[in-house]
């Protein structure tokens, strides 16, 4: 037989292999294939060696050469169709090895604290109903925490004792700052955020204030000496206790994430008259939101504005109430411990 | 304030369910508590705010109670008769403390017979959870929960020289009251002495001496106005706290003494006996006559937000006690009563003719106008660096602006004034281990100590992996007047290295300018490691601190494994950053990358060799990266060390040439053997 006759009959060979494997439609009609062209006794490619014996000697090694490639090929084509009938991927075999269910490499994302993720949201509420968030010291005089909030010196909201009155270590008059001139104090409330904004600002105004708060009460599950609050200040012409109803229906309703009915009903604070205490109704009652009112005209003048020509809602929240409803928080100590296991929830 | 529905029935028809009226009543501004059945009787828990002393007896909730149902109003007219003796011959009042005292009324009656009160006295008081006494004592509390005047009965026999003398009590003089305890009065204090003794301290509570008991056959009645400030502080420094008391500091009427003094008298007659002396001393000024209001109607709709009925408003201000003087289209003048020293404006009555009318009838689908809002720099700032900071792993603390003694003196970076100290100390806000530390009373001028202290509680809960952050201010005197300053600071608490803690900061500062670039200089803080610690600049600006925490500060602070701490100050960054990005071409074409390995002094700061690796290279070179030192005292001697650094080169007009690079790289050799006697290792 000649070389090439050899030659063609081995390309053959391959193209109708590569042919009847790649055709093959189960693991059945490949093995079929496979004892057709591999089969060790009577196998297409054992026939065609068997032709070798006739090639001319001195064209063995050539006609060798081209058998060995042939039967490469020819393995590769049935191990591809293996491959591709065994799974539909066609990713390879399952390594065992490889347990793919090993949890994947930790990697721990920090989390902001409840209180900060309660404030964001808040502000959020607030800033998307046009109001911009306004900053102010919590280290406060008197003036600004008391006298020009309407407070008066005899009102028991000034007494030293429930207050962070401060002074200085070199001082000799101590605690006397608390009824001398102007003394200095952590503020009681954000409410002086109000007064630092209209003192510097014309009407219209639209604030919220957010801030560390204090008042010497003693720690336990629903008291803690510093806590943080919310505080919407609104001044324009006419703005009246309509435009405070309707806002707070909008922001408890954003709060919530849901349409939630808004009541107020009378209450007193010296900065604003009239008064109120405003709740909302979820899970069928009436939950207290905070208080708020109309800016009484006493306030107004303090800043230099003219009550007869503008007029003002303000309403404040307690932060930590809010952030402890949501979260089912049971004890105010747990935000303030932070126990990163504790942090780790939110 | 409890109020007992049987009793508000002695004043007006009660037609109405109990539940409707509470809630008509929390409406108008006595928030229902809760309800309570005692017996046959509801007893209804009410909150009155501080401006309604009116409403902290039964008739005052009746007259809101008349007002929002348009329903009458009986009120008692107490006119006991009296015998021809006269009081003033038998007794005398002085006021020798006007400002503590205003006004006092006193009235005599004799021979009365000490029993029990009345059932249907005892069943009113016992809905309200008051102690049963006897007739006289119990027709005294009876009165102050009618009227809301607190009232006391003395026995006269114990007054001696039928002398009362209200005066402020002496330093350190010692009275014994009705609970049987004694006190220590202190001057400010206002009591009520015969001619030789306190016998009540005055608005508080009564004395033991002169209390009223099976053997009292005269008694002296005391109705009296207080100053609400002297008993406040009086009630609260003797942590002594009583329903008279409780009123007095809530401004009583003051012109309702005598109708009090009738009333009670005419009970004790009642269930008592005896003889009501003719007559009443009465000692001190009635209170001024008040000042008419003008309510313009212009001013509801403007601030309630709603529309008024004319016919409404005068009607009701009448219903709550106003006297009207005039009214026409616009407005209605009239005088307030004497039980509402709350109202003194015009705003005042629009509260009023609102609250009764309904602010259920306020809308909450009103057109506020639109607004933009901004959000501050300061906030963006945050939010960027507390987004940089979770990503990093960090959790966020909260922690109290106030700490002891040693935390504050442990880290005062900012600040070498002392201290501001706050008048009450913080309570219950340090755990177990701690509490021997000292009063919380102290102004923070670091956030790091507090971060510490979680960081110990951490630890002693095995927390592991502990990374914190807070974001806070700090409190800075300067000894100078006004408001100190009190910068927002950021403080990092890590449990990993120096040099990760570090990176953690070149990221925050990469998010917040991309440009910026922080250096670190030597500092010397007792709190942080000799070493592993420095000053951390942007610039010509302090940022703040970054170190290891020493080994003396772990032990002070608890700590069972390292801290690297961070306290960096917000205002700078707030300063450095740049909230809009901006863009720059990027080359298109290919880097030239090439590694330095050089030998050189162990003095020699990467931070000093990197600038001069950067000199006069200008824009061809894009980067300096340090990779890594080795020691091998062998080979190169000691004090030496082998650092490796990569350099990127690239242009932005052209691939760059072999021989471009060369030169580059020739003056990178060159420049660092000159600066530093850096040799280049083959």
């Amino acid at each position: 037989m000649s070389i090439e006759l050899f030659l063609e009959q081995l390309e053959a060979l391959a193209q109708a292999a590569s042919k009847a494997f790649s055709e093959a439609a189960d693991s059945d009609q490949l093995d079929q294939a496979r004892v057709e062209f591999l089969g060790a006794k009577n196998g297409r490619l054992k026939s065609l060696q068997k032709n070798m014996g006739a090639v001319p000697g001195d064209q063995k090694k050539t006609a060798g050469m081209k058998l060995n490639s042939v039967k490469n090929s020819i393995q590769e084509a049935f191990e591809a169709a293996q491959s591709r009938l065994s799974s539909a991927s066609g990713a390879g075999e399952r390594d065992l090895k490889f347990d793919a269910t090993l949890p994947g490499n930790a990697f721990h994302v920090g989390r902001l604290h409840p209180i900060t993720q309660t404030i964001n949201e808040l502000k959020d509420i607030m800033g998307r109903l046009g109001f911009t968030p306004a900053e102010g010291p919590e280290i406060e005089d008197d003036y600004h925490n008391f006298e020009a909030l309407n407070i008066p010196r005899a009102h028991p909201a000034r007494d030293p004792l429930d207050n962070f009155y401060l002074s200085v270590a070199e001082s000799t008059s101590g605690n006397d700052s608390a009824l001398s001139g102007n003394p200095l104090l952590l503020r009681s409330q954000t409410s002086t955020v109000q007064i630092r904004v209209m003192e510097n600002t014309q009407p219209p105004v639209r604030i919220v204030s957010l801030g560390r708060v204090y008042r010497p009460d003693t720690a336990d599950w629903s008291h803690y000496p510093m806590f943080h609050q919310i505080e919407g200040l609104m001044v324009d012409e006419n703005v009246s206790l309509a435009d405070l109803k309707t806002v707070l229906k909008l922001f408890a309703s954003s709060y919530l994430g849901d349409e939630v009915p808004v009541r107020i009903r009378p209450s007193f604070f010296p900065f604003t008259e009239p008064s109120v205490e405003a709740d909302y109704y979820w899970d069928g009652k009436w939950v207290e939101f905070g208080g708020a009112g109309i800016v009484d005209p006493n306030v107004l003048r303090s800043v230099g504005y003219d009550p007869e020509k503008v007029s003002g809602f303000a309403f404040g929240l307690g932060i930590e109430r809010l952030c402890m409803i949501r979260h089912q928080i049971t004890d105010i100590r747990y935000l303030f411990t932070n126990d990163t296991r504790f942090l780790h929830q939110f | 304030m409890i109020v007992s529905w049987n009793w508000l029935t002695e004043y007006v028809e009660l037609a109405m369910t109990h539940d409707d009226l509470v809630d008509r009543l929390t409406m108008s501004g006595l928030n229902h508590e809760g309800t309570e059945l005692v017996g046959s009787d509801h007893a209804i828990d009410l909150e009155v705010t501080s401006n309604r002393a009116d409403c902290l007896g039964h008739i005052g909730v009746a007259r809101e109670i008349a007002a929002l149902y348009e329903i009458p109003l009986n009120l008692p007219d107490p006119q006991p008769a009296t015998c021809s003796e006269s009081i003033s011959q038998v007794c005398s009042i002085a006021i020798e403390s006007a400002g503590a005292c205003e006004r006092y009324t006193a009235r005599l009656i004799r021979g009365v017979k000490i029993g029990p009160s009345p059932e249907w006295m005892q069943e009113r008081l016992k809905s309200l959870g008051i102690g049963i006494v006897n007739n006289v004592v119990d027709a005294t509390n009876y009165v102050m929960f009618e009227c809301g005047q607190p009232l006391h009965a003395f026995d006269f026999a114990k007054i001696k020289d039928g002398k009362i003398i209200v005066r402020e009590a002496q330093a350190a003089e010692a009275f014994e009251a009705i609970d049987h305890r004694t006190y220590q009065l202190t001057p400010g204090m206002c009591v009520i002495a015969d001619s030789e003794n306190p016998v009540a301290l005055g608005g508080v509570m009564g004395g033991a001496d002169s209390e009223v008991s099976e053997t009292t056959v005269d008694v002296l009645i005391e109705a009296a106005y207080f100053d609400p400030l002297t008993i406040r502080s009086a009630a609260r420094k003797l942590k002594l706290h009583s329903p008279s008391s409780f009123r007095f500091e809530r401004n009583i009427d003051s012109e309702n003494l005598d109708w009090a003094s009738r009333r009670v008298c005419e009970l004790i007659l009642q269930s008592a006996g005896g003889e009501l002396l003719e007559g009443v001393i009465d000692a001190g000024n009635p209170p001024a006559p008040r000042e008419a209001i003008t309510l313009r109607y212009c001013q509801l709709e403007r601030l309630l937000g709603i529309k008024i009925p004319v016919d409404f408003i005068a009607p009701t201000l009448e219903k709550i006690g106003l006297a009207i003087e005039s009214s026409d289209e616009q407005s209605v003048t009239a005088v307030p009563p004497s039980w509402r020293k709350d109202l003194t404006r015009d705003v005042d009555l629009v509260e009023e003719v609102g609250r009764i009318y309904g602010f259920e009838k306020i809308p909450d689908n009103v057109n506020v106008p639109m607004s933009a809002s901004y959000r501050p720099k300061a906030d963006r700032v945050i939010d960027k660096i507390r987004s940089v900071l979770t990503a990093a792993g960090f959790d966020e603390a909260v922690t109290p602006s106030l700490v002891p003694q040693p935390w504050s003196d442990a880290f005062t970076p900012w600040c070498d004034s002392p201290p501001l100290i706050s008048s009450q100390p913080m309570l219950g806000v340090l755990e177990e281990y701690s509490h021997n530390i000292g009063a919380v009373n102290l102004l923070r001028r670091s956030l790091v100590p507090s971060l510490l202290e979680v960081r110990r509680i951490n630890d002693y809960r095995s927390n592991a992996n502990v990374n914190l952050f807070e974001t806070a201010k700090v409190y800075l005197p300067s000894g100078q007047q006004g408001i100190p300053d009190q910068p927002l600071k950021l403080a990092l608490a890590s449990h990993r290295d120096f040099f990760a803690v570090k990176g953690v900061v070149e990221a925050l500062v990469a998010a917040i300018n991309p440009s910026a670039t922080v250096q670190v200089n030597e500092c010397n803080e007792a709190l942080l490691d000799a070493s592993q610690s420095g000053e951390l600049w942007i610039g010509e600006q302090r940022l703040g601190w970054i170190g290891l925490v020493s080994e003396s500060a772990k032990k002070q602070f608890g700590l069972r494994s390292e801290a690297t701490v961070v306290e960096i100050d917000l205002g700078v960054l707030e300063n450095e950053t740049q909230l809009i990005a901006r863009h720059a071409n990027q080359s298109p074409f290919p880097p030239v990358a090439r590694d330095f390995n050089f030998i050189m002094d162990e003095e020699v700061r990467w931070a000093s060799l990197e600038s001069t690796v950067r000199s006069e290279n200008g824009p061809l070179l894009e980067s300096v990266k340090y990779r890594e030192t080795f020691r091998n005292e062998k080979k190169d001697g000691s004090g030496k060390k082998r650092v490796l650094f990569s350099v990127v080169f690239r242009s932005q007009e052209a691939t760059l040439t072999g021989e471009q690079a060369e030169e580059l790289c020739n003056r990178i050799i060159a420049n660092c053997a000159n600066a530093h006697q850096a040799i280049l290792v083959g």
